[in-house]
């Protein structure tokens, strides 16, 4: 397995031989295809983290996140969730860089 | 380390999310059309409310052609959220030159998208956008036309009639 990127809790991988992706949430470790890994991406994207900030649009700071068809439930914390965008933002600048010298 | 992402997925990551995007603006044109039909069959303006039905219909085509273009070539396509339609109208004129603004906002964006195609050297979403391209300025040019003609028979009640009538043609 190749570590792709490392953030401050959380980790993904690649693995070459089962041709799918890994993210290290910390108490758990889940596998993804490519279209699982887009589709995470889609819906840290979608998160305004400014809502956070904001008493009346996100009280709690919190994020609930289901994912791979509802087959993982997450919940994280502000931290947490920039934490999370960094990775999968800095996860696909790596496959981007690895696509340039792949060829 | 493998390139398991060009081996699923044909196209750019960043240009998928900006199809994505285009896909919700093709799906909010054919709504605001819509909008359009409703209000020049309310005022009497049948042959113009045929004429947005088909051309929401034509929209929501768009829509699907990049809709399915992203999904054949391994990215995600998602179905777009429409909201921010407006049924308030002045006139028939005020409607067409709403509907070619449109239509120019719409030009620019795909042109946005080809600008990212040879950044980023995805070619074969670049020449999946010529079509389009060349679909914006036959669709702009044909509002271009029938603008021409208020410029030309003024906005009375007769000279409406007859742009009506001749939208028919179009
Ligand atoms: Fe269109
Ligand atoms: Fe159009």
């Amino acid at each position: 397995m190749n570590l792709l990127y490392k953030s401050y809790f959380f980790a993904s991988y690649q693995c070459d031989h089962s041709r799918s992706f890994y993210i290290d949430f910390g108490h758990k470790q889940i596998k993804l295809s490519f279209c699982q890994l887009l589709a995470i991406r889609q819906k840290l994207q979608a998160i305004d983290i400014s809502s956070h900030f904001d008493m009346d649009l996100n009280s709690g700071g919190i994020e609930i996140l289901s994912l791979c068809n509802r087959e993982h439930l997450f919940v994280f914390d502000t931290l947490q969730v920039i934490d999370l965008k960094q990775l999968i933002k800095a996860t696909f600048g790596i496959l981007e860089l690895n696509s340039l010298v792949a060829h | 380390m493998k390139d398991i992402v060009r081996q699923k997925i044909g196209i750019n990551v960043d240009v998928m999310d900006l199809l994505n995007e285009q896909i919700a603006k093709e799906a909010h044109s054919s709504s605001v059309y819509l909008a359009m039909a409703s209000w020049c069959d309310h005022n009497g303006f049948s042959y113009s409310a045929e004429f947005f039905y088909k051309q929401s219909a034509e929209e929501r085509e768009h829509m699907l052609k990049i809709f399915k273009f992203i999904n054949e070539n391994g990215g995600t396509a998602y179905s777009p959220q429409v909201s921010n339609i407006s049924h308030e109208y002045n006139s028939l004129q005020d409607i067409f030159e709403t509907a070619l603004d449109q239509e120019i906002q719409i030009s620019k964006s795909i042109n946005n998208i080809v600008t990212k195609c040879r950044k980023v050297q995805d070619y074969g979403s670049e020449s999946f956008l010529q079509w389009f391209i060349q679909e914006q300025m036959e669709e702009e040019n044909q509002f271009r036309r029938i603008l021409e003609m208020f410029d030309l028979m003024g906005t009375d009640g007769l000279a409406l009639k007859f742009i009506d009538e001749r939208i028919k043609h179009d």
